[in-house]
């Protein structure tokens, strides 16, 4: 392949450019929302339960998420005022930092989800020992194990970026996440499919024949907000790794901006399908802002 | 991310001897592409990944809703003795872990007896309907008759349970804010005792 003449073609693919406006918005709204779920935790002694424990756990990856994006998108900006230079050692320890955060943003993400998932499904399972098997201490240590994980391998792999060896499990792991992730949730849905198989032919209960859209319904955003937000910028890592000069490739990677965005959108979305759900945190929040005003 | 500008300068140095790409929102560099000679669209990969996302979602989503597709008994007119017999197990289901929780019911906190004081409760209710005899499992719920308070883990046992819509959660005479619809079960079969408990499962199943 020639690619020593370079030709802008009409057929470029240019990047697709995200106002600074929205990306500024949707990083400060995510930010916002998330810290708002810390304060709430904190502040009310009834949630100081292992289960929102792993709520604020993926309320901070988000956070870490958006101040990751946002202070990307700062340092673009003062890079092209000229404040910094593009290639001087400073700038470099920095990009390097931020990149650890996103990808400890990203792990710390997955590995919530997968906390949470398992919170709930010994929940289920465990009932009536739940409270022997999580307890609050327990709770924490997970915590603790889970971010130091997710610190030292995001230090590793932002250090270790240029082996194509890092690349390839911090890839893996994600899909297999998920799919363990499903599983969990999939068991969990057998057996209210078997609970209510037996309650439905209990000779007092009327016969149905209904499909539980509910919880169906819900998996699927949880899990379809999570693919389609964080999905797209592990391919672009990918393809970045792989193929930077494939012309598709590069049309793909065109769109990072955009990706950058979903990743943002992703930590508005997700206090709304885990943390407002609940009842009591929704009061809390009711409590602040009524005691602010 | 400088991680893929290291890559690229490495790749394509001598390419970049005379770029003077003007970046003005990106940092990082990819170095000259060509796009002579495209057999399939440009944006290709964005649209087969787009697409193919979307199409394991709502596989996903269909896997998920049969997973979930509560069938019709087989049976409408079954013996009586079948039904007691099927009652019976599934409170065998639940009867082990009763039985060797049974020592530890005081010590265990009401939180954590919430979850199936429904099922042992449904059964009971119909042990009364019935006025048949039970296995020794059900003797446990005597334990559990006090229904616990509702409290922040009550209602994340509930809500855990409730975003699948495990059906023994259901409406009483006393609250009749709840939806027909919301339930799986419209007529159920069992009276919630504590009020406070129906007010947790008031939202659980909206």
């Amino acid at each position: 392949e020639n690619i020593s003449d370079f030709s802008l073609n009409i057929t470029d693919c240019t990047q697709v450019v995200v106002p600074e406006e929205v990306f500024f918005t949707v990083a400060a709204a995510g930010i916002l929302e998330n810290l708002l779920v810390l304060i709430a935790v904190v502040r009310n002694k009834n949630l100081h339960l292992p289960m929102y424990f792993f709520i604020c756990s993926l309320a901070i990856s988000d956070m870490l998420g958006s101040l990751y994006k946002t202070l990307e998108n700062i340092f673009i900006i003062l890079c092209k005022m000229g404040y910094l230079t593009r290639r001087g050692d400073f700038e470099k320890k920095l990009d390097d930092a931020m990149d650890s955060m996103f990808i400890l943003s990203l792990l710390g993400s997955i590995f919530s989800l997968l906390a949470i998932a398992a919170d709930r499904y010994i929940t289920i399972f465990y009932a009536l020992r739940y409270h022997n098997i999580m307890t609050l201490r327990r709770a924490l240590v997970i915590l603790a194990v889970i971010w130091t994980f997710c610190a030292g391998s995001s230090i590793a792999i932002a250090l270790f970026s240029y082996e194509a060896a890092t690349v390839i499990p911090f890839t893996i792991l994600f899909p297999l996440m998920m799919f363990f992730i499903l599983c969990l949730y999939v068991h969990m849905f057998l057996l209210a499919r078997s609970h209510a198989k037996k309650i439905a032919s209990l000779p007092t209960s009327t016969v149905h024949q209904r499909t539980n859209m509910k919880g169906a319904i819900t998996l699927t955003i949880f899990l379809g907000v999570f693919l389609c937000c964080w999905a797209p910028f592990v391919l672009h890592i990918l393809l970045a790794r792989f193929c930077p000069h494939n012309p598709y490739c590069a049309c793909y990677m065109s769109i990072f901006h955009v990706n950058g965005t979903l990743i943002m959108c992703n930590a508005i979305i997700d206090p709304m399908i885990f943390a407002f759900r609940s009842p009591e945190l929704r009061s809390t929040f009711k409590k602040m802002f009524c005691c602010a005003r | 991310m400088s991680a893929l500008r290291l890559i690229s300068n490495r790749t394509s140095q001598q390419a970049l001897s005379n770029s003077d790409y003007t970046w003005e929102y990106e940092y990082y560099e990819y170095g000259p592409v060509s796009f002579e000679g495209l057999k399939a669209h440009k944006y290709s990969i964005v649209i087969g990944f787009w697409v193919g996302l979307a199409v394991f979602v709502i596989f996903m989503f269909f896997v998920l809703t049969l997973l979930t597709k509560t069938g019709a008994p087989h049976q409408d007119n079954a013996e009586p003795s079948e039904k007691r017999f099927r009652m019976n197990s599934f409170v065998a289901d639940f009867g082990r872990p009763l039985e060797s929780e049974k020592v530890f019911s005081r010590q265990i906190t009401e939180e954590s007896r919430s979850l199936f004081h429904f099922c042992i409760n449904e059964v009971e209710h119909l042990d009364k309907a019935k006025q048949s005899q039970k296995g020794s499992g059900l003797e446990s719920n005597t334990h559990f008759q006090e229904v616990p308070r509702s409290s922040g883990m009550f209602e994340e046992d509930l809500s855990s349970l409730a975003k699948f819509n495990i059906p023994n959660f259901v409406n009483t005479e006393q609250n009749s804010s709840l939806g027909e619809d919301d339930l799986l079960i419209s007529e159920p079969p069992i009276i919630l005792e504590n009020k406070s408990v129906v007010q947790s499962s008031h939202w659980i199943l909206d």
